[in-house]
């Protein structure tokens, strides 16, 4: 049992869905388990975060962080793994970009705080009570993790060794991932464990992609029935394949979905939203000034869309 | 907010705009890049230079039907657009970022737009990072 390699697997604002995905590994993850020591992992096992903070430095070989980070209890716990392990990867787009709880960056903390304890319809609060970081109870002092002004990324916390994007990862990623660290076969750091190219070179309705895509009209998935072979976006429909990383095994285009961007920017990409735009441009077929307002307010909420996973690493709303 | 001169960025096409005064491009107005068309302009250099503390972007172009490289113009102006409903949300008003398509030979019109872009950018004020 000492002998084996330590693996912290920890969650931060997250849904629950990497860790689910880590579970999905099925019978792979009995080797993974009989491989690794499992010394944190707070969605399926009782370890408490003190035998952690008493390790000594490097001691844990791989931590697997996946969410984005937004309070304090989330970034101590961070700076802690990161002292602690050789090696940390980010895992899932809220890890890696800040993902969808990152769209919170488009509001203030006030807002969130003014909606959730106050204006939701849902809410009853008429003394206006709000979450505390401190509170004295009856001579006791209690206290709560500080909810941030924003989302952050895990690399704006603290360094990261590799990225492993997705929502969430797929196993078979996951398990390379893990094998890679196990037997040594890393990439140099700071590589993200996906392939490079774009989705589209990947994708399975590509040869369906007229030569030149021209969109006049912008369609949603539930205004109109797609064909299950075609190209989305020779269908009208936005599709996030030209500016997201392969090797999510195209799940969402096999069940008629398009792209969303949850892999990401391909390589050499920082803001993943800004190059969609640049590309979607050009897709977009009008020439005089009306068609091309008119085919471009056709698009719901651009911003959102084009942010979807990635807002806190954009380029205008990056800290570093 | 009297004191305040905004920063501004303008990307200038070569075919259409001063091409007949070398002065135009010599450093007389300042934060002028020259670019070979408007449809080189993308994206990341318009959010590159609001990022690096620019209070507002114009981008000159051809007339209609006269880009160069066919329709270079009309590309700049669907990402204007497309930069006008997504900046909006990052708090960069629509008025920071303008696109002119036109034709001026001597370039005199270049400060004339610019100084006028920056009395609207005046009253918006200048771009403070957002959180």
């Amino acid at each position: 049992m000492a002998d084996k390699p330590k693996v912290a697997i920890y969650w931060m604002t997250a849904c629950g869905g990497c860790d689910e995905a880590i579970v999905d590994l099925n019978e792979v993850i009995l080797t993974v388990a009989d491989a690794v020591d499992i010394v944190l992992w707070p969605v399926a096992l009782d370890f408490k975060y003190e035998s952690i903070r008493k390790m000594e430095k490097g001691e844990i070989a791989l931590s697997i962080l996946n969410g984005s980070i937004r309070n304090s209890e989330q970034e101590e716990m961070a700076k802690v793994l990161r002292e602690k392990s050789q090696i940390v990867l980010a895992f899932g787009a809220c890890a890696c970009f800040g993902g969808t709880p990152g769209m919170a960056n488009f509001r203030s903390k006030e807002d969130i705080f003014d909606w959730v304890y106050k204006d939701a319809p849902t809410v009853v609060n008429p003394n206006n009570n709000r979450p505390q970081p401190e509170i004295t109870v009856n001579g006791n002092t209690l206290t709560l993790p500080r909810f941030y002004e924003r989302v952050y990324p895990v690399d704006d916390i603290i360094a990261v060794d590799y990225y492993l994007p997705g929502c969430p990862p797929p196993p078979d990623l996951i398990a390379n991932a893990i094998f890679a660290v196990l037997e040594d076969k890393l990439p140099p750091r700071g590589a993200t464990l996906a392939p490079g190219k774009p989705l589209c070179d990947m994708c399975p309705r590509n040869t369906s992609k007229p030569t030149r895509l021209e969109i006049s009209e912008f369609k949603r998935v539930h205004e109109i029935e797609a064909d299950d072979d075609l190209c989305f976006l020779a269908q009208g429909i936005l599709c996030f394949g030209p500016a997201t990383r392969s090797g999510c095994g195209e799940t969402c285009i096999r069940v008629n979905t398009p792209c969303r961007g949850c892999f990401g920017p391909v390589d050499g990409v920082d803001d993943g939203g800004a190059k969609f735009i640049s590309s979607l441009a050009s897709l977009i077929s009008a020439e005089s000034e009306d068609d091309a307002r008119r085919a471009i307010d056709g698009i719901p909420d651009l911003a959102g869309y084009c942010y979807r996973f990635t807002l806190p690493s954009s380029s205008l709303k990056r800290t570093t | 907010m009297k004191d305040f001169t905004p920063k501004l960025i303008c990307f200038s096409c070569k075919f259409g705009w001063g091409y007949l005064n070398g002065e135009g491009w010599n450093g007389t107005i300042h934060n002028l890049i020259p670019v070979t068309c408007s449809g080189q302009v993308d994206t990341t250099h318009v959010i590159d230079a609001f990022r690096e503390g620019a209070d507002g972007v114009l981008i000159l172009g051809c007339s209609d039907k006269e880009c160069h490289f066919q329709t270079g113009n009309y590309q700049a102006r669907k990402r204007v657009f497309l930069l006008h409903k997504t900046l909006e949300k990052f708090g960069i008003e629509p008025g920071r970022l303008r696109i002119e398509l036109g034709l001026d030979p001597d370039g005199s019109r270049i400060p004339v737009i610019m100084e006028e872009m920056k009395e609207t950018i005046k009253d918006l004020g200048p771009l403070l990072p957002t959180v």
